[in-house]
């Protein structure tokens, strides 16, 4: 279900300058990336008790990485997407302090798009081994036919 | 003549003064004499990524002070191998066979939900009989991976026998699929706008059969691990995982459910045919190793009985709606998921209008289990350790992406 | 030969100690329990379970790579990886002999694209069979067997036949 984007809009109102809108994707909330910890404890403590975050991706928008929180709450069956955009070889500040599901998939998001983080108590590579890219983004490719013929 | 006994322990005696202070290797926490003299130390020790019970290629780093675990590491990506990146350069089809290598194990799952994602952009009904087969297979394919589950979680302990019984079931199972999709494993049956075929009359058949027994077999397989004295012991008690933890965690599935959150996105958000299907939820009481033991054994049985409920209901009609052949979904964002064996398995699709999608992402349950792990095996011993990595059942293919 | 005369016909056989022992590690090629992705739940633990049965052939698996004859690398093999697989490949004592078992490790499968992939494990450590199948079924993986079983055979007679011509 739909989160109400006017409550939305009031539980964020005194934290920091959000945009929320709906897409194909549901309610979204575009927030500055510096007040995204804020946006998520907000969130999580109000009445509209988003307790889980399901899921932290990144996007390469071409322009910037787009960072998606995935919220959601059980007690309205209610999900809810916060966006925020970082410069490529930004900082990604984590948001560990108020859902520890962040832990790992920031390591991921970070090491596969070329960030750096922030305020993580172990910010190490996760998947790839040093020396290797940030395979994510859209400007690394992946390997032509003649590669893999001659291999 | 000498004792040789005397002259073995005076060199085992050497050998320990050999680890006196300021020799240990670096890195090592020092602990200073304690009541009875002796130095003790913290002891720092790689599990996998190869070991026999690390359920793929797991690493754990774990710090132990004599046989408890005081600390410890996951070390992932031994099997990283771009599901995300791939989807990236393949058309909306082609998803499924990259979802299915994800979780190995549950790969009808797997490639419904990235068929969800595809069709939620595209706007797309499925017929009714497509659904109803969705369904089916999902919930064959549940007990063949539980079953997976239940071999391994046994071996973890040290039971070897279960596991070829639980193969057994699993062979079954194995063979009703391969006659309705042609493969074990990668089944490429799920595909956006239905499924790929009908079931057979001689898979329908073999379904039958194994309805006549699964009941009597889960309870065997029940009173084999479960009413095992031992097995008991090991696992009552051991590694709780509270509502609080489980809610910050992220936890999904039955790891969520034997923490006592009643949320199965089969019931709560209805997919395929489970809206019409009679089933119930196994909740756990305490969160514990034996509690998400309970909650997947039940969870086999009430997946037996959605498979009765399937064969007697299937409608008739198309498996497959009108769709074109390459798809061009309209631009948009997409999260859809499903209820897989290990949890909630859901893809995140973005489309720019082309063949290709822009970015696919997968939501992978295990990854998260396998985060709660670093939270509940400190405090326990090293055998409890690897007991606990069998009781939150990760696939490291979904971990790794 | 007099031995036979004294116990009868045919009741004593001769064999070479190296042909004995090349039947031995034939029969009985215990294999590294090292199961890297999908191949490892169809080709080490289907093919070990009831209904295909590696322990007929004499295979089962061992857990530390000091104990075992064989190593099949069932699944991808990626930059993170490889170090490990050419770790546990050293840690084996001779004879050895290494299964590449599925697409990915033959040649990179499915993921040959993704630049983290090494384009099959043979890049890494020598290979004596190649099963192909994504996932190879649990019958290939047992033919892939018999076919290595066969290649031992063979290469005890090459060693007598080079030892042959040398003299």
């Amino acid at each position: 279900m739909l989160p109400d984007t006017t409550v939305v809009k009031t539980v964020l109102a005194g934290v920091t300058q959000a945009e929320v809108s709906t897409s194909s994707l549901g309610v979204v909330v575009h927030v500055p990336h510096d007040d995204a910890a804020a946006t998520l404890s907000a969130l999580k403590a109000s009445d509209l008790g988003f307790v889980m975050l399901v899921d932290l991706l990144g996007t390469d928008t071409g322009e910037d990485v787009e960072i998606t929180y995935h919220l959601r709450s059980f007690s309205r069956d209610e999900e809810l997407f916060v966006k925020c955009a970082l410069s490529y070889d930004g900082v990604l500040r984590s948001v560990w302090n108020v859902y520890a599901s962040a832990l790992l998939p920031e390591r991921e998001t970070a090491e596969l798009f070329g960030l750096t983080l922030a305020g993580h108590p172990n910010p190490a590579r996760l998947l790839t081994t040093d020396g290797e890219g940030p395979l994510l983004r859209r400007s690394v490719p992946i390997r032509t036919l003649e590669e893999v013929r001659d291999r | 003549m000498t004792d040789l006994r005397d002259t073995v322990l005076t060199h085992a005696l050497q050998a320990e003064g050999t680890f006196g202070p300021g020799k240990a290797p670096a890195g090592i926490k020092r602990i200073p004499k304690g009541v009875d003299g002796l130095a003790t130390e913290h002891l720092v020790v790689n599990i996998g990524p190869q070991h026999p019970s690390t359920h793929g290629v797991l690493r754990l780093v774990a710090e132990l002070d004599g046989e408890e675990v005081v600390n410890v590491e996951v070390a992932v990506g031994y099997l990283h191998r771009g599901i995300e990146k791939l989807g990236e350069h393949r058309r909306y089809h082609q998803l499924g066979t990259l979802m299915d290598r994800g979780d190995y194990v549950s790969g009808i799952h797997c490639e419904l939900a990235a068929a969800l994602a595809t069709e939620q952009l595209l706007d797309v009904e499925v017929p009714p009989k497509a659904q109803w087969l969705r369904s089916l297979m999902g919930e064959i394919n549940r007990i063949a991976s539980h079953m997976v589950w239940f071999g391994t979680f046994g071996l973890d302990i040290g039971a070897m026998g279960q596991f070829l019984y639980a193969m057994r079931e699993r062979e079954a199972l194995v063979d009703v699929l391969e006659s309705v999709t042609g493969q074990r494993m990668m089944f490429n049956y799920v595909r956006p706008g239905g499924v790929l075929d009908d079931i057979t009359p001689d898979a329908e058949q073999k379904l039958r059969t194994f309805m006549r027994t699964i009941d009597a077999y889960i309870d065997e397989h029940h009173a084999l691990l479960g009413g095992n004295e031992i097995f008991q012991k090991r696992v009552r008690g051991v590694g709780i995982i509270d509502r609080d933890t489980a809610l910050s965690f992220a936890l999904t599935g039955a790891n969520l459910r034997a923490s006592g959150i009643p949320y199965d996105v089969r019931r709560d958000k209805p997919y395929s045919a489970y809206g019409e299907l009679d089933f119930d939820v196994p909740l756990g009481a305490t969160g514990d190793a034996w509690d998400r033991y309970l909650v997947r054994m039940e969870e086999m049985r009430q997946a037996a009985r959605m498979i009765g409920q399937c064969i007697d209901g299937l409608p008739e009609g198309d498996v497959m709606a009108k769709v074109p052949k390459v798809l061009r979904p309209p631009a948009g964002e997409v999260y859809a998921c499903v209820e897989s064996p290990r949890g909630e398995v859901g893809v995140h699709l973005v489309s720019d209008g082309s063949d290709t999608p822009y970015r696919f992402h997968y939501r992978a349950p295990s990854l998260f289990a396998m985060q709660v792990l670093e939270e509940i095996i400190p405090g326990n011993l090293l055998a409890d350790a690897i007991m606990l990595v069998g009781s939150v059942d990760i696939v490291l293919g979904e971990i790794d992406r | 030969m007099a031995l036979d005369r004294i116990t009868g016909e045919h009741s004593v056989a001769f064999i070479r100690s190296e042909q004995l022992f090349d039947w031995a590690r034939r029969n009985s090629l215990w294999y590294l329990a090292f199961g890297i992705a999908c191949c490892a739940i169809e080709g080490l633990m289907s093919a070990s379970g009831p209904r295909f049965d590696f322990d007929r052939m004499g295979v089962f698996f061992r857990a530390s790579p000091r104990q075992a004859d064989v190593m099949i690398v069932a699944g991808t093999v990626n930059k993170k990886m490889a170090d490990t697989v050419r770790l546990l490949y050293d840690q084996m004592p001779e004879p050895k002999w290494v299964v590449a078992m599925g697409a990915c490790a033959c040649t990179g499968g499915p993921f040959r694209e993704y630049p983290n992939v090494v384009l099959g494990v043979d890049k890494v450590v020598p290979v004596d069979v190649y099963i192909p199948g994504c996932p190879p079924r649990p019958e290939s993986v047992q033919y892939g067997f018999i076919q290595l079983q066969e290649k031992i055979k063979r290469q005890t007679e090459e060693r007598r036949a080079a030892r042959h011509d040398r003299r």
